[in-house]
């Protein structure tokens, strides 16, 4: 489902990853972990074509990501969710209209748009909350509305940045086993963070990224 | 069609939303729209007055006094199947001399001591409009001249070239006129959505994030612009009207030349204005959302 092949990224002139190649298969779950600054952020941003590899290979869910014509994007980005980093959530709309426009870039009618999003709401617990502006949330349900929003349009492939990184220990759980479930329907997952607890004995595929590449692979 | 139909939604709420800069620019574009309509119709009226006074033109062509009766004829084919020549008129010596007794009138007997008419007969030709221009003219003047039987050629080449240069002055006033206005109205969109687009900056990049596609990100402002632009357009229509009636009611009053001006205002101004609005308005939404990249 995702697979690198030798991939090389700079940032001006600083390598961020060298040579990385892995392959990640169709519905699994798997971690990548590593350092602050380590490049994370920046190997899922290749995957959902934010930066370009400099060089090498990106497949994802058979589209090659290095050879992406702008037009062709929107298209990729359907096929993949992403829980932000930064989160991005729009602050002047609701909880409910953040969750949907997620459909609303695929036209679905306003009906199943409700349907949808108010079912993804309660699957996350937030069915109360969905007329609530994201400020007014802690950081544990903002994160929640954040994945919500990546998994309500059901992607083949969700990526999640540092998804926990504020969170205690029950919040980090709530939201594996978010992870875990929308993994049992069949979407690949893949999961970037330092937060070791969260792919401790968990029986899954753990990418170590330093020195700009990957130094090891364990199962969690 | 959903794309549409979301995009209204959104559309009538940021209108909304904003409603106090959206109606400074709907009524800078209505103002400008009225300037443009305004100066549009002058340029047609004056254009119509001047074209009038340019089919008065002609060349007069006098003929050797001495020319046969076979030249005379052959001449006469070959003028009349000029299709530079719209109109021929032929005054006979005879006709030309009672003209002339009419002109003198009282001073008419000052003509009883000839006992030959000295003057000839001539052709009045007129040209084709696209043809007055003073070069084109002379051409013609020359290559008449030429013919055989013909002893000369006159034509007012001072009124002509002023003519010319008027005509001219106002093509190129309309030209420039007319394109800074329009150019004006394009840019008081642009400015406008410009803003609108630098507001929504985040989150247009969260909607590329997303798999927005550009018609998506792009349709809602270009909408906006459509909409600000067809109510400038309505606005200036009314304004328009309401000066068109204004103008016939009182000012003819004083002025009656004015109704040379009112004379020809085409009644489908009131559907072009606001759809050039629309049109100007959209262009530059167009411009100001710029290329999106992801
Ligand atoms: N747009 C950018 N331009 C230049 N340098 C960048 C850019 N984005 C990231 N970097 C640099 O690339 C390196 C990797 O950044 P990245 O965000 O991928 O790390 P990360 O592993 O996600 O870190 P963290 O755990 O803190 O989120 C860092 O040194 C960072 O400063
Ligand atoms: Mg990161």
């Amino acid at each position: 489902m995702i697979e690198f092949s030798n991939v090389t990224k700079y940032y001006d002139d600083d390598v961020v990853l060298k040579d990385v190649t892995l392959t990640i298969e169709k519905g699994e779950l798997t971690f990548i972990t590593g350092p602050s600054g380590a490049g994370k952020s920046t190997l899922l941003k290749l995957i959902y074509c934010d930066e370009r590899p400099d060089k090498g290979q990106i497949m994802v869910a058979g589209w090659d990501i290095g050879k992406l014509r702008q037009n062709t994007i929107p298209f990729l980005r359907r096929n993949v969710g992403i829980v932000f980093q930064d989160f991005r959530l729009l602050l002047n709309r609701t909880v409910f209209d953040n969750v949907a426009l997620a459909l609303r870039i695929h036209y679905m009618n306003a009906s199943t748009i409700r349907e949808d999003v108010h079912a993804v709401l309660k699957e996350v617990k937030l069915g109360h909350k969905a007329d609530t502006y994201p400020q007014h949330l802690s950081g544990g349900e903002q994160q929640r509305v954040v994945i919500a929003r990546a998994m309500v349009a059901k992607p083949t492939v969700l990526l999640a940045d540092e998804p926990t990184g504020n969170l205690d220990i029950d919040n980090s759980q709530i939201i594996m086993g978010l992870f875990r479930e929308i993994n049992a329907r069949g979407t690949t997952v893949l999961i970037a963070t330092h937060n070791h607890g969260l792919f401790h004995a968990s029986g899954r595929r753990v990418f170590y990224l330093k020195n700009h590449t990957i130094e090891k692979e364990e199962i969690g | 069609m959903k794309v549409i139909i979301y995009s209204i939604q959104s559309v009538f709420r940021s209108l909304w939303r904003e409603k106090w800069i959206n109606l400074l620019t709907i009524l800078s574009i209505s103002i400008g729209l009225s300037l443009l309509t305004a100066f549009i119709l002058l340029t047609l009226n004056m254009d119509s007055v001047i074209q009038r006074w340019a089919k008065n033109f002609g060349l007069v062509v006098y003929l050797n006094d001495d020319i046969s009766a076979e030249e005379e004829a052959a001449l006469k084919i070959m003028i009349s199947e000029d299709s530079d020549i719209t109109e021929i008129k032929y005054i006979s010596k005879e006709l030309a001399l009672k003209e002339l007794r009419m002109t003198l009138g009282s001073k008419a007997p000052i003509l009883e001591g000839l006992n030959d008419n000295p003057l000839p007969s001539s052709y009045e030709l007129n040209l084709r409009r696209d043809l007055l221009e003073p070069e084109l003219v002379r051409k013609k003047a020359v290559q008449l001249q030429q013919m055989k039987g013909i002893e000369e050629v006159q034509y007012g080449e001072k009124w002509l070239s002023s003519l010319y240069t008027i005509t001219r002055a106002m093509k190129i006033g309309a030209f420039f006129i007319g394109g800074a206005i329009f150019i004006a109205i394009t840019f008081i969109t642009y400015s406008t959505i410009k803003i609108f687009f630098y507001r929504r900056k985040d989150e247009i990049e969260t909607l590329k994030l997303l798999g927005a596609t550009r018609i998506f990100i792009r349709l809602p402002f270009l909408l906006d612009g459509l909409i600000i632009g067809l109510l400038g357009g309505i606005i200036s229509s009314l304004a328009i009207y309401g000066m068109y009636s204004f103008t016939s009611l009182k000012v003819i009053e004083f002025l009656p030349s004015f109704r040379l001006f009112m004379a020809s205002f085409p009644f489908q101004v009131y559907i072009i204005v606001p759809l050039a609005g629309a049109a100007v308005s959209v262009i530059g939404s167009y411009i100001a959302v710029g290329k999106i990249r992801y």
